[in-house]
């Protein structure tokens, strides 16, 4: 699923209603919000960043710094869930099973 | 069967020898840098030798041989006195005794083993120890065997040929080594140090089956199990607990009439000896049920540490979580983005720059690369699977998989020094940038660690629910009973209030007790006293609980029984083991069935002293010797005395004076002969018929 895009020389996100909002708006809320999404779904999507096509001059600098972010994790995602999955493993399994 | 004619069905008959020698091999004398400071008596050596009727002795001190004083020693002792020496040998100590007959050459020997040990730490080895003794056939050597600081088996392996004798610490051990066909010949020894402020003279010496001392004499016996004893007249089943009394090495029984000086004789024991379990009278029944829970609480705090010992290292992990501050710092990102991006028009050259706002790498974790390397290792070098491995793995791919992920792991690794050195050099360009611009910067975030954290806290949260969930995770049974430890939720405030017994309020955090990671958070804001390390405690408590046979909680009477099961269990870590009247706590059911076997097991091996007044068990527990305490008036004057003898004699002894061991029996166990019979006649053969 697509959660960043960029339309109309402008850059847009959407939201935890699934309503695009222009990048200016995010806040720490919709960013956690994004990065959960990163992690749980395998189909995330956001457009390349591509200064061409933002016209908005705010928008650009914002979505560089973030798009970088979210791709570098992208990048370690599967580092992340192997390494989640290795988290606390003993202690899991032993309380799990005498549960 | 009579009382007295079971006593001796149970006899053993003792075989006197009359060649045997007591020595003490091991005295100190010197003060050295591994004693505690002494001022050594001679007058005091030679009232102890006399008084013990001791025949030989050897002077040993701490890696030191000192002629002058050993020919005093000599010229003061009516005995033979060989010199010797206390070796610090592979972190053991060893007994190097010569023979008296070359003293010269034996003092040079020893001041090369001064001159190298000259600290407490410093050691020699087996090697060196050849190289200073070229021929160490000419000495006696005897290490430290179960003893501390004990020689270790290796050293002992590669002196084999000259080692025949261990000594030991304890009579205990001595019979122990002594029936285990493997370990050399015990010896014990006084190991002391006499002052003019000695009062109680050391125990601990053994006897050899010798007709006169000789150095070679000597050797021959430690060479040799049927030639060592403890006690001059009964070989070892005897040995000598106090100055003035010998005791089984198995189990005696003390009888005696009230004030007639039992408990002072297991006072005594207890003082003149190292390492004594010591069960008072009654004390069995003082303990109240809390003092009693509590008990076993201490002593099965180590299960409950093992139990939630994984959890503990999460607790500590999860305790550097900051979540808030995490999201203040996504927060303080975001900000400073959106005014960075709204200040575009102010932008100067330093603010251009790309590096004004470039982001540090994220230094990756390299451990589960490493787990995989260390997995792969064990496939490749396990033995005892290698054919089931072998059967799905390749060995030849397997190396070749290490081979590569090794060098996956040196790249890894040169990556992230590279990234640390860049992530240090892109932190002095943006401090350096910042400095010349005035436009915002936008705040460094980590937002890996971010949403580790979260997912941290996610297992977190499912791990403590797990725990939550009350189970019982230990049982263990001590004779009828059964100690079983359930995990319980926390009650209340108050509940864990108990738990810290402190004065802190806990009614905060327990507000939040069902969200874990909040929880915590209360709990660290409780008191600077409280140590983070004890937080892991305060999710779920242990309980633990003592069952009896029908799995209910026990009564005040089975708590005794319990204890006492307990403190028979936890005996075997003494030398020995004294109880003063089993019978005042327990009926004579409980005693016969479960006490009297305990205690006739244990007997096998640890000397035990019973005191008692109780038919149960001073009878039909079988014992292998007894004591008789007596108070006499002689010419006004009020006399202990203790006779002594096995159940088997018929008189029991007490220097020259006699006393009958029957009466004794009937006397102190049945109230007399007329109440024996009486009771027999009037009401057992009345209950039988």
């Amino acid at each position: 699923m697509r959660y960043l895009k960029i339309e109309n020389n402008q850059v847009l996100y959407l939201n935890s209603d699934e309503e695009w909002e222009t990048i200016d708006k995010i806040d720490k809320n919709i960013l956690l919000y994004l990065l959960n999404k990163i992690i749980e779904e395998d189909e995330f999507e956001m457009d390349e960043y591509k200064e061409a096509l933002i016209g908005n001059k705010a928008h650009q600098i914002i979505y560089k710094n973030i798009y970088e972010k979210f791709n570098n994790l992208i990048n370690d995602k599967t580092r992340f869930q192997d390494e989640s999955r290795e988290l606390y493993r003993d202690a899991f399994e032993k309380y799990q099973v005498e549960s | 069967m009579t009382l007295a004619a079971q006593i001796f069905l149970n006899s053993t008959v003792v075989q006197r020898r009359i060649h045997l020698k007591k020595i003490d091999l091991h005295i100190h004398t010197i003060p050295t840098i591994s004693d505690a400071p002494f001022e050594f008596s001679i007058k005091k050596l030679k009232e102890y030798t006399e008084k013990q009727k001791i025949d030989c002795i050897a002077i040993t001190n701490h890696n030191k041989f000192d002629l002058s004083q050993y020919n005093e020693i000599v010229s003061n002792l009516d005995i033979i006195v060989f010199p010797g020496i206390e070796i610090n040998l592979e972190n053991g100590h060893l007994l190097l005794i010569s023979d008296n007959d070359e003293l010269d050459d034996f003092t040079s020997k020893c001041q090369e083993i001064e001159r190298l040990i000259q600290y407490k730490e410093d050691n020699i080895n087996v090697e060196k120890l050849k190289e200073i003794f070229p021929n160490l056939t000419k000495y006696i050597l005897i290490p430290h065997y179960d003893k501390k600081p004990s020689l270790n088996k290796e050293a002992i392996h590669n002196l084999t040929d000259y080692i025949k004798a261990g000594e030991v610490s304890s009579i205990k051990k001595f019979i122990y080594r002594l029936k285990d066909s493997n370990s050399l010949v015990p010896v014990v020894f006084s190991d002391c140090r006499l002052t003019n402020e000695t009062t109680n003279f050391p125990t601990k010496q053994t006897y050899i089956d010798l007709n006169a001392i000789s150095f070679d004499g000597l050797k021959l016996c430690l060479n040799d199990k049927n030639k060592i004893a403890l006690s001059e007249d009964d070989g070892n089943k005897l040995f000598q607990v106090t100055n003035n009394l010998y005791i089984s090495t198995g189990l005696t029984v003390i009888l005696g009439e009230r004030s007639s000086g039992k408990t002072y004789t297991l006072e005594t024991i207890k003082k003149e000896n190292f390492n004594v379990k010591y069960i008072e009278q009654f004390s069995l029944l003082k303990k109240d049920e809390k003092s009693f829970n509590n008990k076993i609480s201490t002593q099965k705090d180590k299960i409950t540490e093992e139990y939630l010992a994984p959890f503990k290292k999460i607790v500590e992990d999860i305790n550097d979580i900051d979540i808030e501050k995490n999201h203040r710092q996504i927060e303080q990102y975001i900000s400073s983005l959106l005014k960075y991006a709204t200040e575009t028009e102010t932008a100067d050259n330093f603010s251009k720059c790309i590096m004004y706002n470039e982001n540090k790498f994220n230094i990756k974790d390299l451990n589960n690369l490493k787990k995989i390397i260390d997995s792969t290792l064990i496939l490749i070098e396990n033995n005892e699977y290698s054919e089931i491995i072998e059967l799905h793995l390749n060995k030849d791919n397997l190396k070749k998989l290490l081979i590569d992920l090794i060098k996956t792991l040196h790249k890894e690794h040169e990556t992230i020094l590279k990234q640390n050195w860049l992530n240090s050099l892109i932190n002095d360009i943006k401090t350096t940038l910042h400095t010349h611009s005035s436009q915002t910067s936008v705040e460094e975030i980590n937002l890996y660690k971010i949403i580790l954290d979260n997912k941290k806290i996610e297992k977190f949260n499912t791990i403590v629910d797990f725990l939550k969930n009350e189970k019982e995770i230990y049982k263990e049974d001590i004779g009828k009973f059964q100690i079983v430890g359930k995990t319980q939720k926390y009650k209340g405030a108050q509940h864990l209030k108990s738990k810290s017994s402190s004065t802190w309020a806990f009614s905060n955090a327990f507000s939040k007790y069902n969200s874990p990671y909040y929880y915590l958070q209360e709990l660290k804001k409780i008191s600077e006293n409280f140590a983070p390390t004890e937080y892991y405690k305060y999710f779920i408590d242990i309980e633990y609980k003592i069952l009896n046979n029908f799995g209910f909680e026990v009564s005040g009477g089975e708590r005794a029984e319990f204890n006492l099961l307990n403190e028979i269990k936890d005996a075997l870590k003494h030398d020995i083991f004294l109880i003063d009247e089993p019978e005042s706590s327990f009926d004579n059911l409980f005693l016969k069935n479960e006490v009297n076997k305990l205690l006739k097991e244990l007997s096998q091996k640890i000397p035990i002293v019973i005191v008692t007044h109780n038919n149960t068990v001073g009878a039909s527990i079988k014992p292998d010797y007894v004591l008789y305490t007596k108070r006499e008036f002689i010419n006004d004057n009020i006399e202990y005395k203790i006779y002594s003898g096995y159940p088997s004699d018929k008189k029991l002894k007490c220097n020259n004076s006699e006393i009958d061991n029957y009466l004794v029996f009937i006397d102190c166990l049945e109230a007399g002969e007329n109440s024996y019979n009486e009771r027999r006649k009037d009401l057992y053969e009345i209950l039988k018929d």
